[in-house]
């Protein structure tokens, strides 16, 4: 792997995580990312966005080499394989599990090396760079650790099996040399606003031993035995690692500023639950059989928007708050100069009506799969609903946020349906306050301003806004969530209308358009698997078939997708790695089963 | 200074304090529900866990005026104002460690800053000065216990 001015291509890396937050390594084998203590917090190491003071954790062989890498089998827990003249080395790292029992670093990072044959010499550099680089960083010897300090914020660097190593300015390195057999650690603890807790190399081992357990039986849980089941698991380990456990919530990505187009200004921070996202993901999970995920997220997602009910905020941050105001750090270089970074996200002030369709489309699934809704939170929903019912002619920003002006955007407005329809069938059920009245009233029109204003007879499709004569890939959604029959004429002409204008291979552009931003952008991942979808729904199977498997092919080598990606070089593009892509994938994939399994029962 | 004038006070003390919380929850400042919260650590029925929190929390009131009643007793001082200074110490011990430390710390659906991957709780935690709630659920959870503290010193004060 070549770095391009001390960065690597985003493709190049695998991530790992607690539920808590991730951490990012490159194929090099160095850690260029990781916020602490949570996902949304200040970078510890940061060198993603700015490969000089970003800070990271190298380890990497000394001299040439060859890498291999892989998951442990169904798990989180990274395998890096190095290769030299000299011999094999293997890498696992992993964020570990808290001990059940017994006092564990607040957030561990463990990193260990085994040597597989020959003897392999290594070199590490631990180079911590706290609050994005900014804040000053000391460093110092203590309890036979490695402390780097800045605040009440504090990580200790514990190095078993091999030299301590040694302070070179403001950062720690040491070299490494194993017999073949043997094995080192290093463990990263941090402490944030805490006291420090030190684990020994026992410790730290027999967390890593319980994360290695974990994550198996965890994804063991899901029913699904369809077809692309290896890649449907990994998209569920990486739905899993989004999830910030302490609260539910369900981040979109754990990363901010990769950029949309490299040197380019379209970069975001994502380390936000979108509510449209997320609900989604909810979908993902009960459709996958993650009963307890989808639950605790059903909870947050009712809790968090409570401050602003019956209107929704189209994104939250993890802890249920509503300020994300938008920062940018001019400090940092931003990733191969596409500057600038941000952090926090201004998105929040858009009016997004399509969000309240996916939300009450996973509100509806949810209630199916438990039965019932309490009494204030049917009420609740059904005060959304009302809101829906009076708002739904009103312009918006759209799914794809444009910061233009706002539109019509005839997604928005199907979406509404959705979110109608849907309370009208809570309704139905005896599950919230009966609305069914004023709600269907209201979605009827929705509906009739979709067929009327938003189709467009020579383009055989629907559009993206009455004024904007146009394709928008988010138009598929209108096949997945029920819009029409997806074998209806109006679904496959607008499915076929974006196969001839917005498709190139297995890439699919969100719109050929504008969005009120400058620059350029590449093919958007999860279109490419709503295609999928709309196919599979549509019954044409082999070209479902035939797109995800080019789909499949688009991975990086650890199975891992970003947002964009750029068709010309495969390059990927964006924050990552991206849960909309993935939970994309996932729905594509239990929907050609479902498919498959409808043929075979009319077969039959 | 009665220990039953202050258990009066205590049952309307809480009655005001739940009531201001209700209200500004209602009104879209807070998303502060203490009935839930104590509530769900007993059953994840939100319907049952905010009737049994109603309960719970009814009981806590008059305990803790209990509390004040023994702290007007030590320093022979009952008044609405003292009241409403203890109410102040009261708020600062709920924001600071029962909801934001012990609550968290012994709740069985609620996440803490050490919840990981394998758990998933139902409930996020305060947080520190209850800001997970809203900015402004300090404000309100301040006042709610002063004017608590307030009638129960009254209370405390004026029943012989």
């Amino acid at each position: 792997m070549e770095r391009l001015d001390g960065y690597a291509p985003i493709r190049e890396y695998a991530v790992v995580g607690d539920g808590r937050t991730v951490a990012l390594v490159a194929r090099d084998g160095s850690v260029d990312w990781l916020c602490l203590p949570n996902v949304d917090s200040p970078t510890i190491f940061g060198r993603l966005l700015d490969a000089e003071r970003g800070g990271s954790f190298r380890l990497e062989p000394i001299g040439p080499y060859a890498v291999e890498r892989a998951y442990q089998h169904h798990s989180n827990v990274l395998e890096t394989t190095f290769a030299t003249a000299e011999g094999r080395v293997r890498v696992t790292d992993a964020m570990t599990l808290t001990d059940i029992g017994r006092i564990s670093p607040m957030r561990e990072l463990v990193r260990k090396v085994d040597a597989l044959s020959g003897s392999v010499p290594l070199r590490w550099c631990f180079e911590p760079r706290f609050g994005y680089g900014r804040a000053e960083t000391r460093i110092e010897r203590r309890a036979g650790r490695w402390f780097a300090q800045a605040g009440a914020e504090a990580i200790a660097l514990g190095v078993f099996g091999t030299e301590e190593g040694t302070v070179h300015g403001d950062a720690v390195a040491g070299e490494l040399r194993l017999a073949s057999g043997e094995s080192a650690l290093l463990s990263l603890a941090g402490a944030s606003r805490e006291p420090a807790v030190l684990p020994g190399r026992e410790d730290s081992e027999r967390r890593l031993e319980r994360t290695m357990r974990f994550w198996p039986g965890w994804v063991g849980r899901a029913q699904y035995d369809g077809p692309w089941a290896d890649a449907v698991t990994r998209s569920a380990l990486v739905l899993k690692l989004l999830t910030f456990a302490p609260s539910g919530a369900i981040v979109a990505a754990p990363t901010t500023s990769l950029p949309e187009w490299i040197g380019e200004g379209r970069n975001w921070d994502y380390r936000f639950t979108w509510l449209r996202d997320a609900s989604w993901t909810l979908d993902a999970m009960l459709r996958l059989g993650f009963h307890d995920e989808a639950h605790a997220f059903f909870w947050w997602l009712m809790h968090a928007s409570r401050l602003t009910q019956p209107e929704l905020q189209i994104l939250y941050c993890i802890d249920g708050s509503v300020h994300t105001d938008e920062l940018e750090l001019d400090h940092l270089s931003g990733y191969r100069g596409s500057a600038p970074v941000r952090i926090g996200n201004g998105a929040r002030d858009q009016v997004q009506l399509d969000l309240y369709g996916a939300v009450l489309e996973a509100i509806w699934l949810y209630a199916q799969e438990v039965g019932r809704l309490d009494g204030d939170t049917g009420k609740e929903v059904a005060r959304i609903a009302d809101y829906v019912a009076e708002h739904w002619q009103d312009t918006d920003n759209g799914i794809w946020e444009v910061r233009d002006e706002r539109a019509h955007y005839i997604q928005s407005k199907a979406l509404c349906w959705v979110a109608l329809d849907r309370a009208c069938m809570l309704a139905t059920e005896g599950l919230i306050p009966n609305g069914k009245r004023r709600w269907g009233e209201a979605a009827k029109k929705a509906k009739a301003f979709v067929d009327d204003e938003g189709w467009d007879a020579e383009l055989r499709s629907y559009i993206r806004a009455p004024d904007m004569r146009e394709l928008d890939g988010s138009l598929l959604t209108l096949a997945l969530l029920g819009f029409h029959d997806p074998r209806s004429e109006r679904i496959r002409g607008t499915v076929e209308a974006v196969e001839r204008q917005l498709r190139e291979g297995p890439y699919v552009y969100r719109y050929r358009g504008g969005d009120g931003l400058d620059g350029e952008e590449g093919a958007f991942l999860t279109c490419s698997f709503w295609l999928v979808d709309a196919f599979a729904r549509g019954g044409r199977l082999d070209d479902a078939h035939a797109l995800m498997e080019e789909l499949l092919g688009l991975a990086n080598d650890v199975g891992l997708y970003s947002e964009e990606i750029d068709p010309r070089t495969g390059e990927f593009l964006g924050n990552f790695p991206q849960g909309l892509t993935h939970l994309a994938l996932i729905n594509a994939a239990v929907s050609m089963a479902d498919a498959e399994s409808e043929g075979r029962e009319r077969a039959a | 200074m009665t220990a039953w004038g202050a258990l009066a006070g205590g049952a309307v003390g809480t009655i005001v304090l739940t009531s201001a919380l209700r209200i500004s929850q209602e009104l879209g400042w807070t998303r502060m529900d203490i009935p839930l919260l104590l509530g769900t650590v007993f059953t994840d029925r939100r319907g049952r866990a905010s009737v049994l929190g109603y309960a719970i929390h009814f009981t806590n009131g008059l305990i803790f005026a209990l509390a004040y009643y023994a702290v007007f007793r030590a320093v022979d001082q009952a008044g609405w104002l003292f009241g409403a200074a203890l109410g102040l110490v009261h708020a600062a011990l709920a924001g600071g460690a029962l909801l934001t430390v012990l609550l968290p710390a012994i709740h069985p659906r609620m996440g803490t800053p050490w919840s990981d991957a394998e758990e998933t709780p139902l409930l996020e935690a305060p947080g520190f000065l209850l800001r997970n709630y809203g900015r402004r659920t300090v404000i309100w959870t301040v006042l709610g216990h002063v004017a608590y503290g307030a009638i129960v010193g009254g209370f405390a004060a004026q029943l012989h």
